[in-house]
């Protein structure tokens, strides 16, 4: 069975639907490339601090603990903030056929998140922050970031309300998910870290937090994208609904009981600790049978993936979410994860999920979305080559050292009897390999932003065929049947 | 669409979320917040007869609390636990001076009233330098806990702590670096970091 093809009154409808989304999503898809491209550098100088714990030393804005969260920061906010933003705006007015109204206003509420990320990005840098990943800005930013996000996302709920189509979408339905879990994970955790009067709480609220927003923001936001794309590129509607529902609701409720295991044998009841890593290993239930579903999906056009960038960053995204979902489920038990705790793999998983399923499926979502809204096509297919690639080597090469660094510095750490430092210094060359992998992610990213201000500003190749990641755009007879551009 | 289909969804949405919100967050938050340093019954001996734990007083004093703010501005949660896990969880009480005074047989796993007093519990984010938990029992003396911060390499050649160098300015006469307030205050708290006083053994705080 295939997908009906568009009437000339639907691609009309579509074209127009494309252009009310054009500068909003635009605005926050170069922002957040732009935020991307400062996370990575960060990310970068941090491995290398710590590695070399003396250089430059004397300048407080050069310290690891000054410049990791603010790599944080400037990565989640920054980058996956906007970037799933954008998608999400595109992908329901799509979907629900709706054009995007308001455009001014979202324009304005995405100059104050800017701003917001900003603050947040600039306060804990020059030290006024509080310790807490993601969370460590001043009380007033949240109060910023919340109100410009609520600004933005207030017309999304409306535009699902007024779908044309009796049948609910699953990638609706994680979108949905998407724009009201956020702003109440995110109002919850910065509301009871800063009354302060729940210390131990506080910590464990926001280690809730960073897997909620693994669970809630970033899975939900990729899965919307694949399961879109890949149906789209495949020709063929997604192998079983029933199935991407069923894996939808059991993300859902288990979702928010995650986090607390992170703090296994911390000064917690012993009951949130455990009820987390139970949560955490069914979701993994949750997430194979989504991933084999769109891969079922796939079946036969193995193809595609060769030629159409969307299709691979995503299927890319897809396999990595499910590595994600089955190292998260293992570092959730006593037996694996009580070595690990604490340890290199902590931020090998964070990692991973916010570069290796989250931006990847999201970058595959924007190979697709900007040449629609703009009209133009993607300049050079090399580059879509050199950013697929060198994000690839790069998110490997960290989580493979992460992991590997991570089993050898906990093993020290579980050698009470060793000193102390041996754990750092047999830790060392795996820190090396981190630094390397940002520096490759860094590079990877300087084609993809050279490449979006082009489309950005109107400097996009003119033609009728797609730009392909092999073939010369528009010649090979499969190029079109391979972009799924039946519109 | 059919107004009960979307009612349905976000009615589900809603259910998903306020389940684990109450259970899991809520109450906990709320049972901890109304937590407060519990008296020692009577019969409990404890050294320098304070009367409750944890002890404002005695064990957090002088400008702890800017410590503890230039402790959390610096980024030292990032590399420095401050959780000593029981022996099921991770082998932390083994490791010398970790779970405090050995010797006395006071070293013990940390619980949640260990943290009352403080605004949020720096429990943590990895473990690249020691658990701090008891650093108080470690380190006893100003000078050692600022060469610690200036100068970390002079104490252990392996170490992989960077040199707070900008938390110290060069004295005009010639003596060396000199402590900025900033170091004075985050010594303060890191000198205040002993988290094995023995509980007050009353019915129900246990666990």
């Amino acid at each position: 069975m295939t997908l009906q093809e568009p009437t000339p009154e639907e691609i009309e409808e579509r074209a127009a639907i494309d252009r009310s989304a054009r500068y909003p999503v635009m605005f926050f898809f170069t922002s957040a490339a732009a935020w991307l491209l400062v996370a990575t550098l960060l990310g970068f100088i941090s491995s290398l601090k710590l590695r070399l714990p003396g250089l430059w030393d004397d300048y407080s804005i050069l310290g690891y603990g000054r410049l990791f969260p603010a790599h944080l920061n400037a990565l989640f906010y920054g980058w996956g903030m906007q970037a799933g933003v954008g998608v999400m705006l595109w992908l329901m007015a799509r979907l629900t056929r709706n054009q995007l109204s308001n455009q001014a206003g979202i324009l304005v509420a995405g100059h104050i998140w800017n701003a917001g990320v900003t603050f947040a990005v600039l306060t804990v840098w020059l030290g006024y922050g509080n310790s807490l990943p993601l969370l460590d800005f001043p009380k007033w930013v949240w109060l910023f970031l919340s109100a410009s996000y609520l600004l933005i996302v207030v017309g999304v709920i409306p535009m699902f309300r007024r779908r044309r189509e009796s049948l609910v979408y699953v990638s609706e339905m994680y979108l949905v998910g998407a724009a009201l879990w956020f702003p109440w994970i995110f109002i919850t955790a910065n509301i009871i870290i800063g009354k302060g009067t729940a210390p131990v709480m506080a910590s464990g609220v926001n280690a809730w937090y960073i897997t909620n927003l693994i669970y809630f923001w970033m899975a939900p936001i990729a899965l919307a994208i694949a399961y879109y794309i890949v149906p789209k590129i495949a020709g063929r509607p997604i192998y079983s609904y029933p199935l991407a529902q069923a894996s939808f609701w059991l993300l859902a409720f288990l979702a928010g009981w995650t986090g607390f295991s992170r703090f296994m044998g911390g000064p917690f009841p012993a009951w949130m600790p455990a009820v987390s890593g139970a949560a955490t290993i069914f979701i993994l239930l949750a997430i194979l049978a989504t991933v084999f579903n769109l891969l079922v999906t796939l079946k036969g056009c193995s193809k595609l993936w060769e030629y159409s960038p969307s299709l691979r960053f995503t299927v890319f995204g897809m396999l990595m979410l499910a590595v994600y979902a089955v190292l998260a489920a293992l570092s959730s038990t006593y037996s694996f994860g009580r070595d690990l705790q604490f340890s290199h793999f902590l931020v090998g998983l964070d990692t991973l999920a916010i570069y290796g399923f989250f931006s990847m499926t999201v970058f595959g979502a924007i190979y697709f979305i900007v040449p629609r809204i703009t009209g133009a096509e993607w300049p050079s297919g090399k580059r879509i080559r050199t950013h697929f690639w060198y994000s690839t080597y790069g998110i490997i090469t960290l989580v493979v050292t992460m992991l590997i660094g991570g089993i050898a510095q906990g093993g020290n750490l579980a050698q009470w009897d060793q000193t102390f430092s041996t754990s750092f210094v047999n830790s060392a060359a795996y820190v090396v390999g981190r630094a390397l992998a940002w520096a490759m992610i860094s590079f990877s990213n300087i084609s993809f932003l050279y490449q979006l201000t082009l489309m950005f500003i109107g400097k996009g190749r003119k033609s009728e065929g797609p730009t392909l990641i092999h073939t010369q755009p528009g010649e090979a007879e499969s190029a079109k049947m391979a972009a799924g551009l039946q519109e | 669409m059919k107004p009960n289909k979307f009612v349905n969804l976000i009615a589900g949405l809603a259910t998903a979320f306020a389940l684990p919100l109450i259970l899991l967050i809520i109450i906990p938050f709320v049972r901890q917040s109304d937590s407060v340093p519990i008296h020692y019954p009577e019969g409990q001996e404890v050294e320098g007869g304070v009367a409750a734990y944890p002890d404002a007083t005695l064990y957090r004093f002088g400008s702890s609390d800017f410590g503890a703010q230039v402790y959390a501005a610096e980024g030292c949660a990032y590399c420095h636990t401050q959780v000593i896990r029981p022996t099921y969880a991770g082998p932390d009480m083994w490791r010398p001076g970790w779970g405090g005074r050995e010797e006395e047989g006071l070293a013990r796993e940390t619980q949640p009233l260990d943290y009352t007093l403080e605004e949020i519990a720096p429990l943590g984010y990895q473990r690249i330098g020691q658990d701090l938990s008891n650093v108080g029992h470690r380190i006893t003396t100003r000078e050692l806990m600022h060469q610690h911060l200036l100068n970390p390499k002079e104490i252990d050649p392996d170490s992989g702590m960077p040199a707070y160098k900008h938390l110290y300015q060069m004295s005009p006469f010639g003596k060396g670096w000199e402590p900025t307030a900033k170091a004075e205050a985050l010594v303060d708290y890191l000198l205040s970091l002993k988290k094995d006083q023995p509980l007050p053994e009353v019915a129900g705080t246990k666990g």
